[in-house]
């Protein structure tokens, strides 16, 4: 599938060629992608698929500063010049539906190739056995966590792109992404709950590799015994607490948090801007808090060129309590003030790029230490950590939110929220379940009450972001551990 | 799509000779939209757009019984068909409740397409100019801070072909906008054809009311704790598309649900003794409608809970032999789907019942919420306090509970909204002011 990318000069040529003699500009992309999957349940294979998907999106802009885009399966020649010819007779009809005049920014021509895995280790997966291995290791989950029901997943997925630009430009990516997750459903007939668990690589034989399947097993255990014993857990009460939030969570706050409201595109009503341009400078968080996005090789959310052929930059949004840069494109930078990033990415090629994050994080200066795996600390082990830092003396009762389930966030008013898995009482009589609850609130106030960090950075916090419609992956994380003092804006849902 | 390469190497190569059943539905469609952000129409982020698209969905039946099922794209379909036909061959896995196609069947008729709408879809852009100039002029006569908004239309043809004899071909369009003010309150609608402009300006200027009053905050003393309107979209958002993934066959079959199998058919009612959820894709131009499905099953009206019983899950042909059941009709959009009570009140006499409580207009966190438990916690930022004499202002909150305790609870009520296929519901829950 990459070799069918790489055979695209000619077609790159007379696309570009046929865009100058209608005078307008060219950005064509190019999209390879193969996904293999199976899904084993209750000691069978429930499915195994293979599935690929090959187009071409088209986009052009006239000299006008009109922008319009077609898409069709399939890279065959004659069809995407037909695809030009199309939008430029579209065009014709813009000024009927007022559509805005962008013109595209001035860019220095890109040419690069980056595929970092071996595209032949994809056709050579073997489903078949990957079932097999996937069977063993529900089997396995099953006995040692009885009276659940195990789901299984395997994904390996091979994600490649050539763009072209009217300025010569042309950069080769391919993304893999492969994980192993798991959804864990307790057998009680009263109540039910159902507790997720993933892990990821960026090689096919995810399902083979010893440390990865020893962490998603351990994941798996933890999540099964808590859908067994959230039945049974009370609500929490709803209001402000001090809290302690996983890497997970922490992920969650900077992606729904900072990580959207910092998107360029969205600046004309983002709460970070003020008549459209970013607030640079302005302070938004502790001091001692930092937001990072960028892409990071081997990762799930890994991408190195956007979608319109820009290298992809490492992005400060939050520098110390300080708004620095926004995440990004061609289209939104100089009306935002801010600098080309490189942060736009496609659903697939029939979808208009859009700014957007690939792994986010929140670091604090000087964490404490939390030594080992993050795995290993139990809620008992967190509450040990807080002891011993002092923060139980500080609040003798401390509220953990663990693991990320998903937010949301209205990047106008600043409100995001989003959900744990389970909440544990942190106090002088041990770790007490609770049921989750909404974790809403303000992102100032969050980003300002951040206080300690516990930890390694850990950024393999992995999910699937919608923005705008279009799904891509995203990831993240923080410290293993994060401590907010309560704060009368960020609040937990609950009875 | 054209299917003839891929029936004919089904006919006549090696691997055809090798598959005992089989069952195709080959998909080609064209589609255009046009997105607006913050008042900018057709910018680079969300520009005109003109797409095609086809794909084949596929369930091979081996000579072994085992079976492959997937999806194929045009290249492999009309180009590589054979090598596409042996990779899914490597792929074939046993799952003998899978190994199912349907036979010849009479289709019910089902009006699915508009001729503007499929105008439309090619690119034609009276229809969209017309609604975008309306929203403007809305927005510039009421002075809203900013907008965003999206319009959308589709044609599509789809044809399924088994090796049984079933072999139909249908045709559908779609055609749908959304539009939110100030960055917030949004509404939209979507069927198969465009509502008349009558009823598009009427959802418009009710779109544009509930922003007014989204304005102005509520006095944060004096409301209740309790007592919740929830509006149709949240119904049909939140409530029905929990009931809907605890109803999924498979969810069903794998003890994921919050229902257990044996718990349909039984006279023991699971929700309040009135509520019924129903799929009926046989109304004509909704989103929802169709004739038959990707497998060939043929449309008909099912219900999945009457008197607040589970009937049936939602079964395709693998879960419907799995459980032992009929396949039936699928959810394909809220607006096939029908949910309620015996009786639904006037939204006035709800508004006069519910003084104090919350009107909850959208909800965020909704897919963060584990709908096999059926516990929610939301946040409700766009929520309006409801006063005595009309909305005093809007209130954010969160609110939290049990949707399963919810539905059973006496004091219910069904509400009928201006314009809303689904009821709202008025009910009790936890509310918490933010």
């Amino acid at each position: 599938m990459v070799g069918e990318l790489e055979r695209l000069d000619a077609w790159a040529a007379a696309l570009v060629q046929r865009a100058e003699a209608r005078g307008v500009l060219l950005i064509a992309r190019a999209q390879a992608r193969r996904v293999r999957r199976v899904v084993v349940h209750d000691g069978r294979i429930e499915a195994t698929s293979s599935a690929s998907l090959t187009g071409c999106g088209i986009q052009i802009v006239d000299p006008a500063g009109h922008s319009v885009i077609a898409s069709r399966d399939g890279l065959e020649i004659e069809p995407a010049l037909g695809l030009v010819d199309r939008l430029v007779e579209l065009l014709a009809r813009a000024d009927r539906l007022g559509i805005e005049r962008c013109p595209l920014a001035e860019l220095a021509p890109l040419r690069d190739r980056r595929v970092p895995v071996d595209p032949a280790a994809f056709d050579r997966i073997d489903l078949g056995a990957v079932g097999r291995r996937l069977l063993d290791l529900e089997r396995e989950i099953a006995g040692r966590v009885p009276n659940t029901s195990v789901q299984v997943s395997y994904r390996a997925e091979l994600d490649a792109w050539r763009v072209f630009r009217s300025d010569g430009t042309d950069v080769l990516f391919a993304a893999p992404r492969c994980n192993l997750t798991t959804r864990l459903t307790g057998r009680q007939a009263a109540a039910r709950h159902a507790v997720s668990a993933a892990v990821f690589s960026p090689t096919p034989d995810i399902d083979d590799e010893d440390s990865t399947v020893r962490l998603f097993l351990r994941r798996a255990e933890i999540a099964a015994r808590l859908a067994l014993a959230l039945p049974d857990a009370p609500p929490h009460p709803a209001g402000s607490f001090p809290l302690v939030i996983d890497y997970g969570l922490a992920k969650g706050l900077a992606h729904e948090a900072f990580g959207h409201a910092a998107e360029a595109d969205g600046l004309r009503s983002s709460v970070l801007a003020r008549d459209g341009r970013f607030r640079v400078g302005e302070t938004v968080g502790a001091d001692h808090v930092s937001v990072i996005d960028e892409p990071v090789e081997g990762d799930h959310a890994w991408q190195p060129f956007s979608a319109n052929g820009v290298r992809r930059d490492r992005v400060v949004i939050v520098d110390h309590g300080r708004l620095c840069d926004a995440l990004s494109d061609p289209w939104s930078a100089a009306a935002g003030g801010v600098r080309l990033t490189g942060a736009e990415r496609s659903e697939s090629f029939r979808h208009a790029p859009q700014p957007r994050m690939t792994n986010i994080r929140i670091e604090v200066d000087a964490p404490l230490a939390a030594p080992g795996e993050f795995e290993t600390y139990d809620p008992l082990g967190v509450r040990e950590l807080l002891r011993a830092a002092g923060v139980l003396r500080r609040h003798p009762r401390v509220v953990y939110l663990s693991g990320y389930a998903g937010g949301q966030v209205n990047t106008s008013s600043g409100d995001f929220v989003f959900q744990c898995k389970a909440i544990y009482t942190l106090d002088e009589r041990g770790a007490t379940l609770q049921r989750p609850a909404i974790f809403s609130g303000s992102m100032f106030g969050a980003l300002g009450s951040i206080r300690e960090a516990f930890g390694p950075l850990q950024l393999d916090a992995i999910g699937t972001c919608g923005k705008w419609g279009q799904s891509v992956p995203s990831s993240g994380g923080s410290h293993y551990f994060l401590v907010l003092e309560p704060h009368e804006r960020v609040r937990l849902g609950g009875r | 799509m054209d299917l003839s390469a891929l029936l004919e190497a089904i006919g006549r190569g090696p691997r055809g000779a090798d598959l005992r059943a089989w069952s195709f539905a080959g998909s080609v469609s064209r589609r255009a939209s046009l997105g607006v952000k913050d008042g900018q129409a057709g910018n680079a982020h969300a520009p005109f757009t003109l797409g095609e698209t086809s794909t084949v969905h596929y369930l091979l039946v081996w000579s072994d019984g085992r079976v492959s099922r997937g999806t194929w794209e045009r290249r492999q379909v009309e180009r590589e068909i054979d090598r596409a036909l042996d990779e899914a061959r490597l792929a074939a896995y046993d799952d003998p409740d899978a190994a199912r196609v349907c036979g010849r069947a009479s289709l019910p008729v089902v009006a699915l397409h508009d001729a503007a709408a499929a105008r439309a879809a090619l690119g034609e852009v009276t229809e969209i100019a017309d609604r975008l100039n309306a929203v403007r002029e809305m927005v510039a006569r009421r002075s809203f801070r900013t907008w965003s908004g999206s319009f959308a239309a589709a044609e599509g043809m789809t044809r399924v072909v088994t090796s049984q004899g079933f072999d139909a071909a249908t045709s559908g369009t779609s055609l749908s906008w959304h539009v939110s003010l100030n960055g917030e309150s949004g509404d939209g609608y979507g069927a198969r054809r465009a509502e008349t402009h009558a009823e598009f300006l009427a959802r418009l200027e009710r779109l544009a009311a509930i922003a007014d009053d989204l304005a102005r905050d509520a006095d944060p003393d004096g409301g209740r704790d309790d007592l919740v309107l929830l509006h149709p979209r949240v119904v049909e958002a939140y409530v029905v598309e929990t009931l809907l993934a605890n109803l999924d066959g498979a969810a069903v079959a794998h003890g994921q649900s919050h229902f257990d199998r044996h718990g349909f058919g039984s006279d023991t009612p699971v929700l309040r003794e009135d509520i019924e959820l129903l799929v009926d894709p046989l109304l004509p131009h909704r989103l929802g409608s169709y004739a038959c499905t990707g497998e060939g099953v043929p449309a008909s009206r099912t219900a999945l809970v009457e008197r607040g019983r589970l009937v049936s899950p939602v079964l395709d042909l693998k879960y419907a032999r799995r459980l032992g059941l009929e396949p039936t009709a699928q959810p394909y959009a809220m607006d096939t789907v029908r949910f309620g009570g015996a009786e639904q009140i006037p939204n006035s006499d709800a508004l006069d019942r519910a003084v104090g409580g919350l009107l909850v207009l959208s909800v965020l966190g909704i897919h963060t919420q584990d709908p096999t438990s059926g516990d929610f916690s939301l946040s409700a930022q766009q929520s309006l306090r409801i006063g005595p004499r009309g909305f005093a202002g809007r209130q954010r909150s969160t609110i939290s509970g049990n949707l399963f305790e919810l539905l059973r609870r006496d004091d219910l009520v069904f509400v009928a909204f201006e314009g809303e296929t689904t009821p709202g519901l008025l009910t009790r829950c936890r509310i918490h002011p933010t």
